[in-house]
């Protein structure tokens, strides 16, 4: 090996001079690093603070939800929801029959009319008979005893049946008018009513539904927001590793350095003892490809935690920023929708209230008039048998007069046939009192759906649903306070993140330094190895080996020296993103 | 309030140690090295030490043998905070009289969770 050549001399000088300004270079550059890492840790402490502050608020939010036990406010949303189904369901199917039945009740009394009309006429008939009568009973004279009550009954039944008629006949008038003015106002109101409820079922419906979905999700939001808060946690531990791993990147430097100035001893020694000059040359070497591999992993090292440091400030600020801070106007929010849907179902249930009354009052109307017609009917059938045996007792008293009782006879089975038409018009009487009640029962149904019975439920869901509105409006007011408070703690915090990405900026450039000092390194190496061509043949590594691994305190750096020596790639830098645990002996 | 000392020649090893402790309630104080940490312990009392392994003027293990040695030093609970994570070196460590041995950088749910265990 040849030594004493003046270009090896000035190689091995120059050598000397580059690393000497590598090395302080690195120095430089891991005072930047330690300055820096400084900076994001205060950073980051700040961060932390008002995170923990964001954290406190909406954990003050979360458990006023738990405490004031909004969860239970959804069950109860929920069966206002069917409730109002049903009141509307009820109405709907209501609806179109009670058009019907009052139409029919028109009819019906219509043919009443018609039925009092034949009894009045029936009614005259018999006081015309009642005249003949009393001619009859004067011409006979003292025959006419037994027909002296015959032409007094005439005028009773006359009577009566007149009177009664006239009164069922008054009431049927006046049932008429009211059913048919109802009718009117019916039409015109009850498609309408149909057509707002259908609407009304349609819009409730969706909006009980969003109400559901929201308190749904707003009941998930204590599990939220604690995965929210591990998040947090994570990310925290993320940034304290990191920011550690500044230490281990110190000390890999302060050993690159050292070694510069072990090899710039080692090409120092070569003039001085060259008797171990090949030896010292190539330590020196083999030291410089092993300071080149540190270099490496030193770069990708800082690269490793300068990522994990903004990769999670950015997850805390937007776990903070984002899914905790929205807790507040979610709350907020459900109490406002809640409170608008009760309103809405209240007005719903006031509309409801007028129909309801008219219910009531036709179905009270047609009630009196079954009982009035029940009471009539009674009569006309009492005053039918009455007729009957009128007519019989009269046609065999005639009989016994002979030729004398000829005219009475006439009377006594126009009395029969009379008796006969009562009979009939008692038989229509009876068919239309099926009618009314058929028609009362079916009214029961269309009144009962209208009816404040059936109400109740809806009313008992109301009542609940405020007081879930109470726990709302509870949980609503302290979010208001605390979102408040949480939106200040957000800004200023956004605000002091700023600052730290510049800085990881300035970490990052780092890197570029650092491709610097490299390349004087491989500079120095490839300057010592044209110089020295025998340096490229293999030596005995183990004394380097030795040298290094005492001043390591890494095993990172035993591997990369490891993988340098061997000529083998780069070992990855394993980042624990958590760190590592305490082993207590 | 239980007072723990830590102490390494690096500014961000004692910052977050400083950080994630007194978060959880402690009052830390700082040492530089190991010589600026004996003096320390030596005027004031400490619950826990937290030492790095490498440091100048007195190292880790110096540390820990000086402060066994103190009058009522003997069972204070210290745990060593290194970069190395060889047997040996922690055999070493024990011997001296570490109460445990964390490999950086550390895990800050994990240290609390020890700590609280050994300062009751």
């Amino acid at each position: 090996m040849r030594f004493e050549n003046t270009s090896t001399v000035a190689a091995r000088g120059d050598a000397v001079l580059k690393l000497e300004n590598a090395k302080n270079e690195l120095q430089a550059l891991e005072r930047i690093a330690e300055t820096e890492v400084r900076s994001v840790a205060k950073a980051f402490e700040g961060l932390a603070d008002y995170t923990d502050v964001i954290v406190e608020l909406a954990a003050g939010i979360v458990g006023c939800v738990e405490s004031e036990n909004v969860s239970s406010v959804l069950p109860k949303v929920q069966t206002l929801g069917a409730a109002v189904n049903r009141f509307i369901g009820d109405r709907l199917r209501a609806t179109p029959g009670i058009l019907e039945m009052v139409t029919r009740e028109v009819e019906l009394l219509n043919r009443l009319s018609l039925i009092t009309q034949a009894q009045r006429a029936i009614a005259l008939q018999t006081g015309a008979l009642r005249v003949l009568a009393n001619i009859e009973v004067a011409r006979l004279g003292e025959g006419s005893a037994d027909f002296h009550y015959l032409a007094q009954e005439l005028a009773d039944f006359s009577e009566s049946v007149f009177q009664d008629t006239k009164a069922l006949d008054i009431h049927t008038r006046d049932r008429r008018a009211e059913i048919e003015k109802t009718k009117r106002v019916l039409s015109v109101e009850l498609p309408e009513l149909q057509e707002k409820l259908a609407g009304i079922e349609v819009e409730l419906g969706k909006a009980l539904a969003e109400v559901e979905s929201s308190l749904t999700q707003l009941s998930k939001t204590p599990a939220q927001f604690r995965t929210g808060v591990q998040d947090i946690a994570q990310q925290v531990a993320g940034v304290v590793t990191a920011i550690q791993s500044d230490d281990i990147t110190r000390q890999q430097i302060e050993h690159v350095t050292e070694a510069f100035t072990l090899v710039s001893a080692r090409l120092a020694d070569v003039e001085r003892t060259p008797h171990t000059a090949a030896r010292e040359l190539s330590q020196a070497y083999v030291a410089l490809t092993i300071q080149a591999y540190q270099l490496r992993s030193i770069k990708e090292t800082i690269a490793g935690w300068t990522s994990q440091i903004r990769t999670c400030m950015d997850g805390i600020m937007r776990v903070s920023a984002s899914e905790v801070v929205g807790i507040g106007p979610m709350v907020l929010d459900q109490e406002r929708k809640v409170a608008s849907h009760l309103t809405h179902i209240e007005l719903l249930e006031r509309d409801s209230q007028a129909y309801s009354e008219r219910m009531q009052r036709s179905f009270s109307g047609l009630s009196n008039l079954m009982q009035l017609f029940r009471d009539h009917l009674q009569k006309s059938k009492s005053v039918s048998d009455r007729f009957q045996i009128l007519s019989l007792n009269s046609i065999i008293k005639s009989s016994y007069l002979g030729q004398r009782g000829g005219a009475m006879l006439a009377i006594a089975k126009i009395i029969g046939e009379t008796s006969e038409q009562w009979g009939e018009v008692t038989r229509q009487s009876s068919q239309a009192m099926q009618e009314i009640l058929k028609l009362l029962d079916q009214s029961k149904g269309f009144v009962e759906a209208f009816s404040d019975a059936r109400n109740q439920k809806l009313r008992e869901a109301q009542t609940e649903t405020r007081g879930g509105l109470e726990t709302l409006r509870t949980a609503a007011v302290f979010a208001v306070e605390q979102s408040g408070e949480m939106k200040i703690a957000t800004e200023r915090m956004q605000a002091n993140l700023g600052g730290v990405g510049k800085t990881g900026d300035l970490l990052d450039s780092c890197s570029g330094n650092l491709d610097a000092i490299l390349a004087q390194v491989e500079g120095v190496r490839h300057q010592l190895k044209v110089e020295y061509p025998e340096l490229d043949q293999p030596c005995d590594t183990s004394e380097v080996e030795k040298l290094f691994s005492a001043s390591y305190t890494t095993e990172m750096e035993r591997d990369v020296m490891r993988a340098a020596l061997g000529g083998g790639p780069l070992p990855v830098v394993q980042q624990t993103f958590g760190g590592n645990a305490v082993e207590l002996f | 309030m239980k007072r723990i000392l830590t102490v390494d020649d690096s500014s961000s090893i004692r910052q977050m140690v400083n950080f994630t402790l007194t978060k959880a309630g402690y009052e830390v104080a700082e040492a530089v090295d190991g010589k600026d940490g004996l003096s320390k312990i030596g005027c004031g009392k400490f619950d826990l030490i937290i030492t790095d392994l490498n440091m100048p003027n007195l190292d880790g293990i110096q540390l820990i043998t000086a402060v066994r040695q103190l009058p009522g030093c003997s069972f204070i609970p210290i745990l060593m905070l290194s970069t190395e994570s060889q047997a040996e070196k922690k055999a070493e460590g024990k011997k001296a009289g570490a109460t445990g041995w964390i490999v950086k950088p550390f895990n800050a749910d994990q240290l609390v969770s020890v700590v609280q265990k050994l300062v009751k």
